[in-house]
């Protein structure tokens, strides 16, 4: 009995409290700032504490021996120390280094606008490119909004700093898409083909980007698909240009999500008095369908557009309007791409992807007949090598193939066509001296097998965090592309075209407000230059173009200031010359205009459930070519004005009444004048102007989401 | 003798038997969780939690209810990314929890609390996707058991949210929350360590 009562208690001394001793000290980061909530423990033992508010720790153990003391706290490494305990009490001062993390770190922000779900650090959320006043959910009049691009109302597309609207290039999922614009009569804007709902990141960049993207030289667009679908759902709009219908279907690890759609705007056209005489109105079908497949290690998705629009018009000749030519328009679209994501192991990504996208147009203008066949296929294999905690590899491979095909039947007939085949590879190290502190230098490789040239460029971008909230950048780099297809089908030895950027920029973000101030340069060189005289011969095509474009961007939003209102304020100046194409001397290029403003205003009233949005747009005069003056692109319209107004109501939670209306006020914009081939017979040239289809344009729709889930509705989408 | 028997038999189960080291910190713990009140309690608290499930590698209420303080810490703190920062750390606690127990409705549930807090910060702008996603793993956790009256609360918590941002009737959220209430009086789980 005995000996068991002495067993019973020496077992039990341990958890009696006899033989403690104490660890005790102080948690400090690298620069003496007191760590306040470390976690401080023995290894494998219960024993332990926080660090207090002035950083120090102090806790008891009864154990003995070895041990193993661990330090943490999150955004820290662990810090580990070898102990002896025995009575005496130990004292440790302890310093933590802060772990470079990439979701907390500074990010590359040199000329690019991100609009994503994943941190609140973007500048723009997905929702506000479909609900900018004024665009119509389309995605290029959206980031029309912001700085750095120039409005170009009779296009609808997207200039950036300067450039041409084929400089900048659409990406989906990383894949390249080409013609991403619908057609549209002359002088009248197309829309870009793409659906901004379908996607949960778009990143605009206005020049200095990633050594992964080429083949554009201002600017790249990089859309990001959803990854995953919510839930099953059917939606049905009927709006006052047509319809659609979509359903998704959701299981554990797949979707997929089909959409038809029918456009025709001639029951609108009757309501609204319209400039242009249609003879038929456009009508566009169109279908997209999204597969989507995640597996053990990796994400496939598969996505697919078809589009077809027809139109014909009536012209009024600009010397004799009584005469009218007629513009018949028959355009097929196909874009299909898949693209796979495989994580090889914690630091190995694989991305992977093919697209295809082919283009048929055939337009007759009165007698005159001409069929453009247009198709690219895109192929890229990227790796994301995580090296460490500072470096970071990204490298890839990828081939862009074209093949083009121009046949006429004028008072001549005949055929041009090529075939193109650009390989690349390309390199980037991305470096993380802190948290910081990035930097991010990559090199690109190009040939070219139809012009027989090769390059390599670099690319360079430096982030640095300053103070709290704001952040320096710094990018520079050399950008390429091939000319387009209406020279090369002439000439097929023609130099890529070529600029460099120069970008300074400075941001800051905190707590719902962004500021944003940048400052650019280009120089451009190896730009098309031909003369007049005879187009069809190839030897009057050069590469002895070139130009510049130098500017300065400032963006500011708030959403905070005042309750449900968020809105933001773009500002660009551009200062452009060009001496290129036909152009008899260095001169403004008609699309760039000096100043551009826009201010987006966003409001939502929870009493009567809608949103109400509110753009205005300016833009100063733009230049245009008179030939009856001497000087060359001397003319200046007048400046660009647009109001614009939008409302979301939602009448049930699954019932959604969306009506916009541009240019509430009805500015009369002119954008340029088109001029007389030949002067009459006074030796005047005359001309027309270049104004908008109609004064105003408006738009309603109905929106009814069917699911399971009732409180399930598009509002936020609108 | 009897009496000194008494006293051997009582030392040696509270030592060893019902109540372990393990059980006797996280009941402590727990009942702490329970009053807290401060940002620095609940870092506090979720350290302790976690010092426990570096010991006990298979139980996942340590990490549940380190998660858990975290969450609760995440709305004492004012900056959007500072909260959004915890909610990532909360989560990370929380797939800690459910590789030891994947089926675990408990866990599930605070998952979804996860989402529904993310909601919070920016109804406008981050409701449609965290709301839905909330709903969605709150669904989850009430397939795996329909009884688990914290699911059915925070479910109805977050349709009586949507339902007011969208101005629609609340009734049906309102039922499902006096449901939960009624739930919470009767429902008994066999896990001391359980959520009350």
């Amino acid at each position: 009995m005995k000996i068991t009562l002495v067993f019973l208690i020496a077992t039990l001394i341990p958890f009696a409290g006899w033989g403690q001793s104490k660890i005790s000290g102080t948690v400090t980061d690298q620069s003496g700032e007191v760590i306040i909530g470390a976690n401080i423990y023995l290894e494998g033992t219960y024993d332990g504490c926080s660090s207090s508010i002035d950083g120090s720790f102090e806790f008891d153990t009864s154990e003995k021996g070895n041990h193993l003391l661990i330090a943490s706290f999150i955004g820290f490494k662990d810090v580990q120390y070898d102990i002896v305990l025995s009575d005496s009490a130990v004292s440790l001062n302890i310093i933590m280094t802060e772990s470079i993390n990439r979701l907390e770190a500074v990010v590359i922000s040199a000329g690019s606008f991100t609009a994503g779900e994943e941190t609140n650090r973007e500048v723009l959320k997905p929702l506000d490119i479909a609900t900018t006043a004024g665009a119509t959910a389309d995605i290029a009049g959206a980031l029309n909004t912001l700085p750095g691009t120039q409005r170009v109302g009779e296009t609808g597309r997207l200039f950036v700093r300067g450039g041409e609207s084929d400089e900048t290039r659409t990406f989906i999922d990383g894949m390249l898409v080409s013609n991403a614009y619908s057609p549209a009569a002359p002088t009248t804007p197309g829309r870009n083909r793409f659906s901004p709902f379908m996607f949960s990141g778009t990143s605009f960049s206005t020049g200095g980007y990633s050594a992964e993207y080429g083949q554009a030289l201002s600017s790249v667009l990089v859309l990001k698909s959803k990854n995953e679908a919510l839930l099953n759902l059917t939606d049905v709009a009927i709006m006052t240009v047509g319809g659609t219908v979509s359903h998704v279907h959701k299981a554990d690890d797949w979707s997929v999500a089909g959409k038809l759609g029918y456009t025709n705007l001639a029951p609108y056209f009757q309501l609204a008095q319209q400039r242009i005489q249609w003879n038929k109105a456009p009508e566009t079908f169109e279908t997209d369908v999204i597969f989507r497949k995640k597996y053990d290690k990796g994400l496939f998705k598969f996505y697919t557009n078809f589009n077809r629009e027809v139109f014909n018009i009536f012209r009024p000749q600009i010397t004799q309007a009584d005469i009218l030519d007629q513009i018949d328009l028959n355009n097929q679209y196909l874009h299909i791409q898949g693209s796979n994501e495989f994580k090889v192991n914690d630091k190995l990504k694989i991305t992977s992807g093919l697209s295809h996208t082919r283009q048929n147009e055939v337009l007759d203008f009165n007698e005159d007949a001409i069929n453009e066949h247009h198709q690219t296929s895109h192929g890229k294999v990227v790796l994301d090598h995580y090296i460490n905690e500072k470096f970071n590899l990204r490298s890839g491979a990828e081939i862009i193939h074209t093949d083009h095909r121009y046949q006429y039947q004028t008072t001549e007939s005949g055929q041009l066509n090529y075939g193109q085949s650009i390989a690349v590879g390309f390199s980037e190290l991305d470096v993380y001296f802190s948290n910081k502190t990035v930097l991010r230098a990559g090199l690109r490789y190009t040939t070219d097998r139809l012009s027989n040239l090769s390059y390599i460029v670099p690319r360079l971008s430096l982030a640095q965090q300053v103070g709290e909230n704001g952040q320096f950048s710094l990018a520079y780099g050399e950008f390429n592309q091939a000319v387009r297809p209406e020279y090369l089908r002439i000439n097929q030895i023609l130099d890529h075209e070529k600029v460099r950027h120069h970008i300074v920029s400075y941001q800051w973000i905190k707590n719902g407000r962004t500021f944003r101030l940048e400052a650019y340069d280009k120089r451009y060189s190896n730009l098309i230059k031909f003369g007049v005289e005879n187009l069809n011969d190839p030897s009057s095509y050069t590469n002895e173009g070139e130009g510049y474009a130098s500017g300065l961007d400032l963006f500011f939003r708030d959403n905070k200031s005042l309750k449900g209102l968020d809105y933001w304020i773009s500002y660009s100046f551009l200062n452009s010359e060009r001496d290129y194409l036909d152009y008899p001397s260095s001169a403004v290029p008609v699309f760039a205009s000096a100043h551009n403003f826009s201010l987006v205003t966003k409001y939502f009233m929870q009493d009567i459930q809608s949103q109400l949005g509110l753009s205005y747009s300016y833009s100063s005069p733009r230049p245009y070519n008179d030939p009856n003056t001497t000087y060359f692109n001397s003319g200046r319209t007048r400046s660009f004005n647009d109001l614009s107004l939008n409302i979301s109501h939602l009448l049930n939670p699954q019932v959604i009444i969306h009506g916009s209306v541009t240019n509430v006020l009805g500015f009369d914009n002119v954008f340029g004048y088109e001029y007389a081939t030949r002067p009459d017979d006074q030796g005047f040239y005359q001309r027309r102007a270049v104004r908008q289809p109609a004064p105003r344009f408006f738009f309603v729709g109905i929106f009814i989401t069917f699911s399971k889930n009732k409180t399930i509705n598009k509002l936020p989408e609108l | 003798m009897k009496t000194f028997l008494l006293i051997i038999v009582t030392l040696v189960t509270t030592s060893f038997g019902l109540s372990t080291k393990y059980e006797q910190q996280m009941l402590k713990h727990i009942a702490a969780l329970y009053v807290a009140n401060s940002p620095e309690k609940f870092q506090e608290l979720s350290n302790a939690f976690d010092r426990i499930a570096r010991v006990e590698k298979d139980k996942w209420e340590p990490y549940y209810y380190s998660a858990y303080s975290i969450i609760i810490w995440s709305y004492g703190v004012s900056e959007v990314s500072e909260k959004d920062k915890l909610l990532d750390h909360a989560l990370e606690k929380i797939n800690s929890a459910a590789r030891l127990a994947p089926n675990e409705s408990e866990i599930i549930a605070l998952e979804g609390f996860t989402h529904m807090s993310r909601v919070n910060i920016d109804p406008a702008s981050r409701g449609a996707q965290y709301s839905s996603l909330a709903l969605e793993t709150y669904g989850k956790a009430l397939a795996i058991n329909p009884e688990n009256p914290r699911a059915m609360l925070l479910m109805g918590q977050m349709q009586y949210g949507t339902a007011q941002f969208f101005g629609s009737n609340t009734n049906e959220a309102c039922d499902l929350i006096k449901n939960a209430l009624n739930r919470y009086e009767t429902y008994e789980n066999d896990n001391p360590f359980a959520p009350k």
